[in-house]
């Protein structure tokens, strides 16, 4: 095991239900729903007047005016207004990098206690001016002279006024992301069957885990929404079969396209909040550690000239981190890999059983081999409860963490847990927890 | 004291109607002789829904998140219009659009949720010779489905004209203001000319001495000013109080917010908890800062 010279304790979570985007959370902006957030975990926790080590957070679509998110967010709820904060950024990964950045300051004794938190709203997402417009806009208003302010503005075009939103694709490559995947999909031959199979599984487990009362001290409703919008509770394998394929449609590489809107991730607005300690804090507080963070990698690919696929960092940032620990990959006891499509976590499973992945990609010996699927995503994961960017790695620490403790009371054994999240221009961040009862 | 009749109301009266209403020459202020009686009636509103997309357009115009707590302004603006509409009743003794708010005092028991469904009660009462005229109160109180009093928001207005204690009749009248002294600020408002319009549009109180120069001119002011509970709750965002606590917002009006205008504030977190804000008019060319308001904001309990 990684020594460390003290632990960083998960101690919970709190998250509002997220929403489809244009949807209950149509006109709210990242600030309010990360204040959202924040507020019911403080509440949760008795945190009020609290001065915490750090809160570290961000955004994926975020304003130019947002530059302090985080720090404006938390200067509106009930902690003490000198707790420090932090923006970070890294695409999807940015909530559990959050989680990995806090933690290692704490294990570090930088700081004692701390909340990771993440929001997007793809409902508020920035619109801006086109690079023409703006270099227009700064010639005028740098310009001395009326006349010369005027002649700058005369280079104004009625195409220039069109508002540009955010890039919905890799800026190298020209491909959405869901294109990217669905050409990683038809290399490693990833049925839309299975696709759909995981999909369901994802939608049922969730579900379970909402009856059975797992997210009451999770989730914090808000706008008129308890649950995950996304969540279908009812869909059945017939329905998402029916589903039209709607990335790799134009691929030529692409033979047989698998991926629809039922086994991808809609865009989803929400937030989520993760509060972490020192085993001090914990005392200090009352609180009960449910679990501590063990180790974190992250890993990029070269995927611009296509020497590996978009979203498959995680596939070789896991083992690394398997490695470091001295684990194999079967015993781990719960694996939350973060669904961005279906296919990502099948070729993500089909690359470690893969002898021909593992010997040459990754330089061993031979495969990690196959894991226990009853172990993955036990509670449900991205295409049930939607992907609302930097919020995922939030959701998933403060539920894995509550549901790794809860099996170590049951089993009185220490239990582990990997979670992979894959992020935009072919990164990736994994991490290893392990409970604490 | 006569007593109590309670009118029920189908729903919150509209501004326009309210103030159409107050500008109708009316019986019982034209004929008014000796000591002015207030009416023994109350206005309610029974199941008014909270508005989640107006919360959160006060919240957004006050520089605060929409959290689903709502702020305390919005209980103030949700019964605003049934006193207003109370006060611009034929028997009411004083000419609505003459009033002057001189103090606020909300009461909140405890937090509200946006989309909660409540019951609003508005009556006058607790009038008294003040040296400008005479003062009263409007007393709301936001009650949830079962009864429970929420809140109480209590604006005490002065009436303009004669009175026992008016100024010169001998009575104990401070006609002197107090010099005001102002603190070291800790922020600037800038307030620009749409700044009533703004507030009218999430409150509907589209009185026109807020709406522009032009239609505050037409009546009697030099220019447009702020809505004094705009001020108030935006002290009250920015002092931050936890929304999930009952809590305290007082607040005391003196010279009016002129629009476009500058105003300094200074905020103070006190050992009790709770925080004040003194917003002022910057003095130029050799005249004295004007205090504006003064808001304080007490969790309670």
């Amino acid at each position: 095991m990684n020594s460390s010279p003290r632990d960083a304790l998960i101690l919970g979570g709190n998250r509002l239900p997220f929403a489809r985007a244009n949807g209950p959370y149509a006109g709210i902006s990242n600030q309010d729903l990360l204040t959202a957030a924040l507020d019911g975990l403080i509440a949760r926790y008795g945190l009020q007047g609290a001065r915490l080590g750090e809160v570290a957070g961000g955004a994926v679509l975020k304003l130019a005016g947002d530059l302090n998110l985080t720090r404006e967010s938390a200067l509106g709820t009930p902690l003490d207004p000198r707790t420090p904060a932090i923006d970070l950024s890294k695409a999807c990964a940015t909530g559990l990098e959050a989680v990995v950045h806090v933690s290692n300051r704490i294990r570090l004794g930088q700081i004692d206690s701390a909340i990771a938190a993440g929001v997007d709203s793809t409902s508020d997402a920035p619109i801006e001016v086109s690079a023409r417009l703006r270099r227009i806009l700064h010639r005028a208003s740098a310009a001395r002279s009326t006349a010369d302010r005027l002649k700058a503005l005369a280079a104004i075009r009625p195409a220039d006024l069109a508002p540009v939103p955010p890039r919905n694709g890799e800026p190298r490559t020209g491909l959405s992301m869901g294109e990217h995947m669905a050409l990683t999909a038809a290399q490693w031959g990833i049925t839309r069957e299975a696709q759909d199979e995981l999909a369901l599984a994802s939608h049922q487990h969730l579900a379970a885990s909402y009856d059975a009362g797992f997210h009451d001290d999770l989730v914090t409703g808000y706008r008129g929404l308890s649950r995950d919008q996304n969540l279908r509770a009812d869909s059945t394998l017939e329905k998402l079969a029916g589903l039209k394929p709607v990335f790799g449609v134009k691929s030529p590489q692409v033979a047989e396209p698998t991926m629809t809107a039922g086994n991808s991730t809609p865009l989803t607005d929400g937030a989520s909040a993760v509060l972490l300690g020192s085993a001090e804090f914990a005392a200090e507080r009352g609180l009960t550690p449910l679990a501590r963070v063990i180790d974190a990698r992250s890993a990029a690919v070269d995927f611009v000239h296509g020497d590996e696929g978009l979203l498959m960092a995680p596939a070789y940032a896991v083992p690394e981190l398997l490695d470091a620990n001295g684990l194999t990959l079967q015993d781990l006891d719960v694996y939350e890999i973060h669904e961005a499509f279906a296919a990502t976590v099948l070729a993500t499973l089909k690359a470690w059983e893969s002898e021909e992945f593992c010997r040459e990609r990754l330089g061993r010996d031979g495969a990690l081999g196959a894991i226990d699927r009853t172990k993955l995503n036990p509670l449900g994961s991205s295409l049930a409860a939607g992907h609302p960017f930097a919020a995922t790695g939030g959701r998933i620490i403060a539920s894995l963490a509550k549901h790794l403790h809860a099996r170590h009371v049951e089993t009185g054994t220490v239990q582990r847990g990997l979670v992979s999240i894959c992020a935009a221009a072919g990164q990736g961040t994994v991490a290893l927890i392990e409970s604490v009862a | 004291m006569t007593a109590e009749t309670i009118k029920d109301l189908r729903d919150v009266p509209s501004f326009p109607a309210v103030y159409a209403a107050a500008l109708t020459p009316s019986r019982a202020r034209r004929s008014r002789r000796g000591t002015p009686r207030l009416p023994a009636l109350a206005y309610r509103v029974r199941g008014v829904r909270i508005d989640a997309e107006r919360a959160r357009d006060v919240d957004h115009l006050l520089g605060g998140a929409a959290t689903d707590l709502v702020h305390p302004a919005v209980l103030h603006i949700l019964a605003f219009p049934v006193s207003l509409a109370l006060m611009a009743r034929d028997e009411f003794p004083f000419p609505l659009l003459g009033v002057v708010h001189l103090r606020n005092q909300l009461l909140q028991h405890r937090s509200v949720n946006v989309g909660e469904t409540v019951d609003v009660e508005c009556r006058v009462r607790d009038l008294r010779p003040h040296r400008k005229g005479w003062t009263f109160e409007a007393v709301a109180t936001v009650l949830d489905q079962d009864g429970a009093i929420i809140a109480t928001d209590v604006s005490t207005y002065l009436a303009k004209g004669d009175s026992p204690a008016a100024e010169g009749t001998g009575a104990d009248s401070p006609s002197r203001r107090r010099e005001f002294v102002a603190p070291r600020p800790t922020g600037r408002w800038s307030l620009g000319a749409d700044t009533g319009r703004r507030y009218a549009a999430v409150s509907g109180d589209a009185n026109p001495i807020h709406m522009s120069g032009l239609t505050a001119r037409a009546f009697g002011f030099p220019k447009a000013i702020a809505h004094g509970m705009y001020t108030a709750a935006r002290a009250l965002t920015e002092a931050r109080p936890d929304l999930s606590r009952p809590l305290r917002w007082d607040v005391e009006f003196d010279a009016p917010v002129t629009l476009p205008g500058t105003v300094l504030v200074s905020y103070e977190d006190r050992a009790d908890g709770s925080t004040t804000c003194v917003g002022w008019r910057p003095g130029r060319d050799g005249k004295p800062d004007r205090r504006c308001f003064e808001v304080a904001v007490t969790p309670l309990g």
